[in-house]
């Protein structure tokens, strides 16, 4: 007689309610967090090592209310990041057009971009400071060139990777290489195309970082370091929990984008944009 | 009335490799509305390519219209096994890419688009999106984006083959009304023997390994075809007499 | 959840048809090499170039030699670091494919995980560097730990996602034949898992470098990282770039490696050595069936 359930090891995912989801996360919550402060109040938890979550919320609401100096932290980091991913992405989608288009350029530049893509570009970081300085000029090339290979690898692959089938039935229909690429090629790589775009806005955010890590005044990175080198744990901690509110308001914006470009991959996008062609149709 | 020639080979061969000749000394007629039947990878797709100048050959001729054929032209049209549409188009969208390719769309053509969807049955389906749609609608906006091109010489490579029997019944009596048509050439390549002289007024029998035209032949049933004439005695001698060619193709005398 | 999986072969094919067969290709972009180099020289030696940005070839070349072989202090820092990712990389690795694993066998707890995936997916993980170096001293444990966290996630998300991506009819076909969980498991989920798995794993391997070199950036006494911060800062650029050639080579040299085995693994992705396996087992086979 079979181990495995009716429902198999996986299949018939047993969606779970809203409320019980709620609940659950509620529950952890309250047993973490209260835990946590609990133990720290009672000096089971090193107060040096975990500060308590009162400490950190506490910390958190003077940065942001009380003195205010975390804003501007915030908008260095941010613009180091979203400057450092514009070029890197700029630079890697159109070396990557590039290389789809002329053989011969791919054939020099490609296998360059592959190797390079094995070695992290973190390590790259003293020389970008020797050769940028210390101010923010080197976060935003660290930033763009640890962004610059997703787009770049998975901008390529997306072009020239594609359907055999309706690459046939271009053919016979007599498009052209511009029409190829803009009716066919594009769209088709868009997904993969988004999915490299995803993956710089994290390593531009963690390019940023790491440059501030290694020598910078301004943004939350240093701020973050400058706090635990000070054994201010619940100042660094608070600083984290900024850094990882970035990082989600980066990943919803391009989320964000991935919904509103990639309709067709998504029932209610495709419902929606369905509707807005047949209003817009006229047969002149 | 002879039967006009459309389609003209000679010696036609295409090697992939030195072992792999997928078509080998094609010499055939073709007038219109003809099927060519043969199994499962004995190089019909591939001989559908040659005429349609997808692919080069490696010898002979092959003439469309007393042209040799050297690429995709506009009098010829396609439609594949998978319907190939583009995910990010509506249907109409899709049935008027020829037009943009060719760079005339103009009213006419969106009339004309817009008619074809009617005439393939996806009536209020013109905007939908082929993710949202069967595989059997898919195939059919094919169908419309085929006849969008205004071809006359229509190649159609075993385009209902991934749909259910019902659906493929359904099409295969659809697609006779569409391109009943005496100024349209339709090669319609299959493996379902039923199919093959279902559709046709000339079958091609093709045999495989390597690729050679076995046999043509005449059908000479009523039309309007109907399903029911698919258990008439008629119908099945005919199925018997392609059977024959292809189980016996060591002996058969090439056309 | 986004899952990570380059295909190997796409990387492969990427760099473009080797005209003139490989060797053609090696000769032609040694050719190219040479004349950058020689531009480079000339340009330093003219004054036009500053060697504070880019040192010369010629001194690049004798830093090599000196820290390989003279002084040969790059090989105590490169063993190190290389240490210092390979255990952060394998406790990584070992702690995303096991919550993996749980989060595959148990509906619930993958629910519960999801929200928290999305945000440590979010975070620049790397963040926490100095936090980690603070509790964990200078010392090496440090690096483990950021190299650890850095790169648990690439192989988490592509274990779930390759043991998840098991068809429905492969399942039925297992239960019908009465199969137990546990073999359930070990015949059919992981080989089918193991091609993303492997896709993670690679990527672990180099966000488990990246992460050792960044704790050692914020602070270390020993390893590659240190060793050219050290250089950049006392303006020593021709060693500086020898640490980082190096760095660029042995990860090369890694990933090369990581290929190797993906193929020899994924034997069934590959059709020439499908067809080896298959002489081998046919062969085992019937020397069985004889004695």
């Amino acid at each position: 007689m079979s181990d495995v359930s009716s429902d198999g090891v996986l299949k018939g995912v047993k969606e779970l309610s809203l409320a019980t989801r709620l609940g659950m996360h509620l529950g952890t919550f309250i047993v973490i967090i209260g835990g946590w402060e609990l133990g720290s109040r009672l000096g089971y938890v090193n107060e040096l090592i975990m500060p308590p979550p009162s400490s950190i919320a506490a910390r958190l609401y003077e940065m942001f209310f009380i003195t205010g100096s975390i804003y501007y932290h915030y908008f260095v980091t941010m613009f180091e990041a979203v400057c450092g991913f514009i070029i890197g992405v700029s630079i890697g989608l159109s070396l990557a057009i590039a290389s789809a288009i002329s053989p011969v350029f791919r054939r020099y530049w490609a296998p360059y971009a592959v190797v390079f893509n094995v070695t992290p570009g973190i390590a790259v970081t003293p020389f970008i400071i020797a050769w940028f300085g210390f101010g923010w000029s080197s976060k935003i090339a660290l930033a763009a060139l640890v962004c610059f290979f997703p787009p770049f690898i998975n901008t390529l692959t997306g072009l020239l990777f594609i359907d055999k089938d309706a690459t046939e039935l271009f053919r016979s229909l007599g498009a052209n290489k511009k029409q190829y690429f803009w009716k066919l090629q594009i769209p088709s790589a868009l997904p993969i195309i988004m999915a490299g775009l995803k993956l710089a806005m994290t390593g531009a955010l963690i390019g940023a970082i790491v440059a501030e890590f290694f020598s910078a005044s301004e943004g939350v990175g240093i701020l973050m370091q400058r706090f635990a080198f000070r054994l201010n744990m619940d100042g660094s901690f608070a600083a984290l929990i900024v850094m990882s509110l970035m990082g989600l308001s980066l990943f919803t914006l391009m989320e964000y984008l991935d919904v509103k470009i990639l309709f067709w991959r998504r029932h209610s996008r495709m419902e929606e944009v369905s509707k807005k062609r047949k209003a817009k149709w006229s047969i002149n | 009335m002879a039967d006009e020639v459309v389609i003209e080979a000679k010696g036609l061969s295409k090697a992939f490799t030195e072992t792999v000749i997928a078509v080998e000394d094609a010499i055939f007629q073709i007038p219109k509305g003809s099927s060519l039947v043969g199994p499962s990878g004995c190089g019909k797709s591939t001989l559908l390519r040659l005429i349609a100048g997808l692919i080069d050959k490696t010898d002979g001729n092959i003439s469309v219209r007393n042209a040799e054929v050297t690429g995709p032209r506009k009098d010829i049209g396609l439609m594949f096994q998978k319907a190939v549409l583009l995910e990010w188009r509506t249907a109409i969208e899709n049935v008027l890419l020829p037009n943009e390719i060719r760079g005339d769309v103009g009213p006419e053509a969106k009339q004309k688009a817009w008619d074809g969807l009617q005439l393939v049955g996806l009536k209020d389906f013109e905007f939908a999106f082929p993710r949202q749609l069967s595989g059997g609608m898919q195939q059919r906006v094919a169908l419309a984006r085929l006849l969008q091109t205004g071809a006359d010489i229509m190649l159609l490579d075993e385009p209902f083959g991934a749909l259910d029997e019902f659906t493929r019944e359904r099409l295969n009596v659809e697609l006779l009304r569409i391109v009943d048509d005496p100024e349209i050439t339709t090669i319609f390549v299959t493996h379902n023997i039923t199919e093959a002289i279902f559709l046709a007024d000339k079958v091609f029998v093709m045999t495989p390994r390597p690729g050679r035209i076995a046999a043509m032949i005449d059908i000479n049933l009523p039309k309007p075809r109907t399903i029911e004439m698919e258990t008439t005695p008629e119908f099945n001698a005919l199925i018997k007499e392609v059977r024959d060619v292809l189980s016996g193709h060591l002996d058969g005398a090439p056309l | 959840m986004s899952s990570i999986e380059p295909d190997i072969n796409h990387n492969i094919e990427i760099g473009g048809e080797f005209k003139g067969g490989l060797i053609g290709a090696t000769i032609r972009h040694l050719l190219i090499l040479l004349v950058i180099l020689f531009v480079w020289e000339m340009a330093n030696r003219t004054g036009m170039g500053d060697p504070l940005l880019l040192p010369r070839p010629t001194d690049i070349v004798l830093s090599i030699w000196k820290i390989y072989v003279t002084q040969g202090n790059v090989w105590y820092h490169l063993w190190v670091t290389f240490k210092e990712a390979m255990v952060g990389c394998f406790i990584g690795c070992v702690i995303g494919i096991g919550l993996a694993v749980a989060a595959v066998l148990s509906d619930t707890f993958r629910q519960f995980l999801k929200p928290y995936i999305i945000i440590v997916e979010a975070t620049p993980r790397i963040a926490i560097g100095p936090i980690l170096v603070t509790w964990f001293g200078f010392g090496m444990s440090s690096k483990v730990a950021l190299a650890a966290l850095v790169c648990f996630f690439a192989p988490f998300v592509n274990t779930i996602t390759g043991l998840l991506g098991v068809e429905e009819e492969s399942y039925e076909l297992f239960r019908s034949l009465g199969a137990t969980r546990k073999q359930v498991f070990w015949r059919l989920m992981i080989p089918t898992a193991l091609p993303t798995m492997n896709a993670g794993l690679k990527l672990a391997v180099g966000s488990a470098f990246g992460g050792a070199l960044v704790a050692e950036f914020i602070s270390a006494q020993s390893g590659m990282g240190i060793l050219m911060a050290r250089y950049t800062m006392s303006l020593n650029m021709p060693s500086a770039f020898a640490g980082l050639l190096s760095i660029t080579l042995y990860g090369f040299i890694l990933f090369r490696i990581m290929e190797i085995i993906d193929h020899r693994v994924l034997y069934w992705r590959n059709d020439e050595l499908m067809e080896k396996k298959s002489l081998q087992r046919s062969l085992a086979w019937n020397k069985e069936m004889k004695s």
